[in-house]
């Protein structure tokens, strides 16, 4: 059952919401602590920076944001995070500890394949304009690499959406990221967020992945909130393009 | 042939989470259209008295590559220049033999094992048919099981005439699998095309029978592909058909293929195995050795049985994996009017687990 688990934490990482203001240049505050069901824990540092770490020990991953001068009537900040998926990857070849054939169930990449030690590191500027009340807009765009040991068979992706261009970086060895988010709160408790995300991925069978999510948000305090909605993806693959429509959810801790 | 894919716990989970404009799994109906394929280049082909039958299982173009679902080897995904290469070397002798019609089993058109090559469409530019009609087996966007992915794949019929009303018949599922792993596992058709040659149409039929089934699902699939030629037979019509039936002839000398087929750490013939399963799925054939008697009753094979008996090693179509000795017979032709010229294609040992058969087809 604990397998389990982790496979289904593992399917649900790139389904996450939008966290408090993960998409935004809008910082936590210093000393608060987020948690999701379906997104990493973030602590605010009081140097007026913000921390975040996947609480998917398989996938490690560390993120710092910090606030960079205004621009205009753009808050603005830049985000760097470095992940390690060797360990995840390597995971998924056979999640059930199966050999080849048993059948290696839940099993994404074959085991035939060589996993090298990767990690990636990702940049990207971050602006956002006006105010939850009336709507508050943020844009983002950024580039990752891949650094990989040694090549990874390019045979070896995982055709599936959400997985598909987020791993893209460790096959082609680059990411670039454009993206935006409108948040706008309408009512004490209820709010909504329509977001975009672009990834272009030069040099890959799946040249870019277009995904656009509208999350429904109940807040019941500053400790939990709830979203739910969607998430469209429509992105080419090494077979051919391909829509799915997906449910989004996640439940928010904070303190 | 592909191996059970056992018991798929939790998989629906992720079923219901992964939904997209096109079904996790295909499941088809009980008859539906086929898929029709032309060529790049069409080279019209007229009437003519005789027209030339093969039928090939393909192995989806990697020949004797050690593919893990069929034998005892490791590989899964195989690099794209494998199985061009394996296409080629199909290509290269269709064109040898210059069939008029081709039945093939096991072609791929969008599965990642095979680098999503549409080996239809491929074979179709690079032999010298003109039209195909395609029934997928198995078409699912992800199997969650030895890293397959993307699974399409099925039976083709080429045809250097057109192909008119193709049919996808749905063959019963197997009867003893739990539900989940139904849902995922293959679904094996029959095809039926008419040839629409000028002046002279006839009827296709093309088919994959079950491998590893252990109940009488095998038999079901014969009654069922049986009864599709009954019916064109009804009809006053006339038909070639074949595939592999996954079956060998009611007068095989041999029926046990457990140890020949056993992969290293596999082990058979001893009691209280694999909880009293002594015999490998699939190559066991002593309870269903009668099992083809009634096609060969009502219709006509391409390599009738005292042929077959007289010379068997002569006229064995299939040996698993990278063994290059083949040793039983699993591939047929049938007609309800005469073949002539009955030959099984030894000398094609190394492109494929299967071997083509062929023989001349005398319109009456």
């Amino acid at each position: 059952m604990k397998k389990i688990i982790q496979i289904i934490l593992f399917i649900s990482v790139g389904l996450a919401g939008p966290q408090w203001g993960n998409e935004s240049a809008i910082l936590s505050s210093p000393g608060r602590h987020e948690i999701g069901l379906f997104s990493p824990f973030r602590m605010g540092l009081h140097n007026g920076s913000e921390i975040s770490v996947n609480k998917f020990l398989l996938l490690p991953s560390v993120a710092y944001k910090t606030n960079l001068s205004q621009f205009q009537k753009w808050k603005m900040a830049y985000r760097i995070q470095v992940a390690y998926p060797t360990m995840a990857m390597r995971w998924i070849q056979s999640p059930l500890g199966m050999k080849l054939g048993e059948p290696d169930m839940f099993a994404l990449i074959s085991p035939e394949f060589t996993i090298p030690q990767m990690i990636s590191v990702y940049g990207e500027l971050i602006g956002t304009t006006g105010a939850p009340s009336d709507g508050r807009l943020s844009i983002n765009g950024g580039l990752g690499i891949g650094l990989n040991g040694k090549e990874l068979a390019q045979r070896a992706t995982v055709d599936l959406p959400v997985i598909y261009p987020r791993l893209s970086v460790y096959y082609n060895g680059i990411l670039i990221k454009i993206g935006g988010e409108y948040f706008r709160q309408v009512k004490e408790r209820w709010s909504y967020v329509l977001d975009y995300d672009m990834f272009l991925m030069p040099g890959g069978q799946g040249r870019f992945a277009f995904e656009q999510k509208g999350l429904l948000v109940w807040s019941k305090s500053q400790k939990f909130r709830l979203l739910f909605g969607y998430k469209l993806i429509a992105g080419e693959y090494p077979f051919g393009s391909q829509a799915h429509l997906l449910p989004a959810l996640d439940l928010q801790f904070g303190w | 042939m592909i191996k059970q894919l056992t018991p798929f716990k939790f998989i629906l989970i992720f079923g219901i989470i992964l939904s997209s404009c096109e079904p996790i799994v295909n499941q088809f109906d009980d008859i539906e259209n086929a898929v029709m394929y032309r060529a790049n280049t069409i080279v019209d082909v007229g009437a003519q008295n005789t027209v030339k039958v093969m039928t090939w299982n393909i192995r989806f173009g990697v020949a004797r590559l050690r593919f893990f679902g069929d034998g005892c080897g490791d590989r899964v995904v195989l690099k794209k220049s494998e199985v061009v290469e394996g296409l080629e070397g199909l290509a290269e002798k269709i064109k040898q033999e210059d069939p008029d019609i081709l039945l093939l089993q096991e072609v791929d058109v969008q599965s990642k094992k095979t680098g999503y090559i549409d080996q239809a469409q491929w074979l179709l530019d690079h032999t010298d048919f003109n039209y195909g009609a395609y029934a997928s087996m198995w078409e699912s966007q992800v199997i969650l099981a030895d890293g397959l992915g993307r699974v399409n794949t099925g039976n083709l019929i080429l045809s250097k005439w057109k192909l008119e009303n193709a049919e996808r018949y749905q063959l019963p599922l197997r009867g003893d699998q739990d539900a989940l792993t139904k849902y995922f596992y293959l679904r094996r058709n029959a095809i039926k095309a008419k040839v629409a040659m000028p002046g002279k149409p006839f009827y296709a039929v093309n088919t994959h029978l079950t491998a590893f089934a252990t109940d009488d699902t095998k038999q079901k699939h014969i009654d069922t592909f049986k009864a599709i030629l009954d019916g064109i037979a009804a009809e006053g019509a006339y038909f070639i058909a074949g595939g592999d039936l996954n079956e060998i002839p009611p007068n095989a000398s041999k029926m046990d293929y457990c140890l020949e087929d056993q992969c290293k750490g596999e082990s058979f013939h001893e009691s209280g195995i694999d909880k009293g399963n002594t015999h490998k799925e699939g190559s066991y054939f002593a309870p269903e050795i009668t099992w083809l008697s009634s096609l060969f009753k009502s219709y006509t094979p391409a390599i009738p049985l005292d042929v077959y008996g007289a010379f068997e090693t002569g006229h064995f179509t299939h040996s698993p994996d990278d063994n290059l000795q083949l040793d039983r017979k699993l591939d047929y032709l049938w007609t309800n009017t005469t073949w002539i010229n009955g030959t099984t294609h030894q000398e094609a040992t190394t492109l494929s687990d299967h071997i083509p058969v062929s023989a001349t087809w005398v319109i009456p």
